[in-house]
């Protein structure tokens, strides 16, 4: 946190009169947001990368929950529906707003920068939650809270290269949307985990754009192309559930690992609880301890957060699945 | 500017069956005609009405919130008006938001992995997107084939040259001198000017939109472009270089798709296959919402500017208001077939009705 306090001090002097708030910060003993109160009234912003994915509407979901326990809080979610152009304007739109904290998952980072930057300009704490922008917690946003991708797949890598497929063969990896940050991490990720296991070959790669039916075709044809595949991760849970869908068409007993771990009955925990997958890596949302670090922030009047917080994945196979259904 | 018009509409119309008579101005075809900028004006007043306050301040109208609805719509305004050149001739262009998507691609990756420097790359990506309109325009006009068609063909097309551009992966922006980093100048298109008010990216679409404007209202291009969409066969007998002008706008709407490529990719600092998905429906509703006819023959470039800028403030106030994007998505579909009901009226009234 010194070199955060060093870079304000910088700023403020470089922004000279322009940031007076800034230069307050610097002195340290300022709380993030000076209107801190304990029975205050706050707007907490969220800009939503894409509320079509499913998870997505997870996290709008625990957030919404989350906030609500907190009397004086209001939330509002700003849907910037897999655009960076939309969501940088729902960004800009919360700055006129002047919301209180800033939450954002942005749908890209590079893009999604200079609007982080303009809000952060404007005295409002920025915690970003899943995905980052360009630069570091701290300093160029408040904090990061997150999960972390290639970690997880790789969690899975190794489960199917030491349970799954202890004695090799052939496995097969969905990706997401080609060129998005998360598959990338993630088709790497499990990469790295099977590394463990030199017997085992992955036999296909295919983009199947995070969707359930592109899913399903890709999935078809790889079987076609290659009948002995014995393990299939994808990339997200709608992936898995296609592809669950394609085994059963073509009469094969895959393994199917999933990765996201929803709730409810079209998510991945159900799924593996009934046996139809082998198993689903959570992608925890954040939700919680976002609302966690708002309530320092505006309540407690913190004058420092913790810059990153990486939420770990659990793993969810068949002896804990049921049990974590409710949760 | 619009009294000329009415005359030349008019006389076009002299060669179809029933001619809509000057004296007989019908007030249903005014409403039409400036459809959009009352809905415009209508929507700026909601706006004003509807507008959370902060210590007695208009959030709507604050400064920073305009030019934040300005340089929203820009992109996809930038594309709509290409997009009324090609409807005008009763076209339409399916592959802009790709089109997009692959100049942004070609923008970064010809600045940042081939080293190119600021004119060059642009000059190239305009030049490639005039080529993409250009042979959509031959096929279609040669192979008399339906440009849905063949832009949807373009649309796959342009997404999968993106995507092997770009070796499926974003490319970042980074400014700087020396390999591998741009032209730090090309950054002003994220920025404002005058005082850091007016959007570089607004500046890009009012200037498009103002040569676009004299372009179809002022040339011999602009009159043959009314001719073809209005009567083909009329304009053919008549002289007018039917296919020529038909390439002509899609070369447009292609210079238009990579112009609004670059000015992303100069927003974002970022190039990446999938931009402008969906730009094309936007685009199009954005032309709709103005006034043009998707029948042809029929439309205006004012009309296109404010429609593009009412869906911009729409979304505004109703974020504003935290109203959700779905009430936003039902208040746009509204408004699109308020839109082309009015147009079907008038032209039932002048007895073009299909």
């Amino acid at each position: 946190m010194r070199t955060t306090t060093g870079s304000r001090v910088l700023k403020a002097a470089l922004l000279a009169g322009a940031s007076l708030c800034m230069a307050g910060a610097a002195q340290a003993a300022e709380p993030l947001v000076k209107a801190c109160a304990k029975d205050g009234q706050f707007v907490i912003g969220f800009s939503q990368a894409n509320n079509a994915e499913p998870y997505r509407q997870h996290v709008n979901d625990e957030l919404t929950a989350a906030a609500k326990e907190v009397p004086g809080f209001t939330l509002q979610i700003a849907d910037g529906a897999g655009n960076v152009n939309t969501q940088t304007s729902q960004v800009d739109n919360f700055i006129t707003q002047k919301v209180d904290v800033l939450l954002i998952s942005p749908f890209e980072a590079a893009p999604l920068t200079p609007a982080v930057k303009r809000a952060m300009d404007a005295g409002i704490p920025v915690i970003e939650l899943d995905r980052k922008t360009v630069g570091d917690p701290g300093k160029d946003y408040t904090a990061f809270i997150g999960g972390d991708n290639f970690k997880i797949a790789e969690e899975a890598g190794k489960f199917t290269a030491t349970k799954l497929l202890p004695d090799g063969g052939e496995a097969a990896v969905l990706e997401g949307l080609p060129s998005s940050t998360p598959a990338v991490e993630r088709l790497n990720g499990f990469k790295e985990g099977v590394k463990g296991n030199a017997k085992i070959q992955i036999v296909a790669e295919q983009a199947a754009d995070w969707v359930p039916d592109k899913a399903q075709t890709a999935f078809a044809a790889m079987l076609q192309a290659h009948p002995d595949i014995k393990v299939l991760y994808a990339s997200n849970d709608m992936m898995a559930a296609g592809a669950l869908l394609a085994a059963k068409g073509a009469g094969k007993d895959v393994k199917i690992i999933g990765t996201d771990g929803l709730p409810g009955p079209a998510g991945g925990i159900e799924a593996v609880a009934k046996g139809d997958w082998a198993a689903t890596f959570t992608y925890p949302t954040g939700a919680k301890e976002a609302i966690d670090m708002s309530k320092k922030i505006l309540l407690d009047c913190a004058t420092s957060v913790e810059p990153t917080v990486t939420v770990d994945t659990t793993a969810i196979t068949a002896e804990n699945a049921k049990s974590m259904m409710g949760k | 500017m619009s009294d000329q018009k009415i005359e030349r509409t008019a006389s076009l119309a002299a060669s179809t069956p029933a001619p809509a008579s000057k004296h007989r101005v019908d007030p249903l075809a005014i409403i039409v005609r400036f459809q959009s900028l009352i809905g415009l004006v209508l929507v700026a007043i909601g706006g004003v009405i509807f507008s959370p306050r902060r210590h007695g301040e208009i959030l709507f109208l604050n400064p920073d919130n305009i030019a934040n609805i300005v340089r929203a719509v820009s992109e996809t305004g930038i594309i709509a008006i290409g997009m009324t050149f090609v409807i005008i001739t009763a076209g339409i262009d399916l592959s802009v938001g790709a089109v997009l998507g692959l100049s942004s691609v070609v923008t970064a990756s010809m600045m940042i992995s081939g080293g190119f420097g600021l004119i060059p790359t642009i000059l190239a990506v305009l030049a490639m997107g005039i080529v993409f309109g250009v042979v959509q325009g031959t096929i279609s006009t040669r192979f008399r084939l339906e440009p849905f068609i063949v832009t949807l063909a373009g649309l796959q097309a342009a997404r999968g040259l993106a995507l092997i551009v770009s070796g499926n992966q974003y490319i970042n922006i980074s400014y700087g001198d020396g390999p591998g980093l741009a032209p730090p100048v090309f950054a002003v298109l994220g920025e404002r000017l005058f005082d850091n008010t007016v959007p570089v990216a607004t500046i890009v679409f009012i200037i498009f939109a103002a040569i676009a404007t004299l372009v179809l209202n002022t040339t011999r291009f602009g009159r043959y472009v009314y001719a073809v969409g209005g009567n083909e066969r009329a304009a053919r007998i008549s002289g007018v270089p039917v296919s020529m002008v038909k390439i002509s706008v899609y070369a447009i709407t292609g210079f238009a798709s990579a112009l609004a490529g670059i000015v992303h990719a100069g927003q974002f600092n970022f190039g990446s296959a999938n931009d402008g998905m969906g730009y094309e429906l936007t685009a199009i509703a954005a032309v709709v919402i103005g006034g043009t006819s998707l029948f042809g023959g029929a439309g205006s470039m004012v009309g296109t500017v404010a429609g593009t800028i009412m869906l911009g403030a729409l979304a505004n106030i109703l974020q504003l208001n935290n109203i959700t994007p779905a009430t936003q998505l039902l208040a746009t579909a509204a408004i699109i077939v308020l839109a082309a009901v009015l147009q079907s009226l008038v032209r039932r009234r002048e007895g073009l009705g299909r």
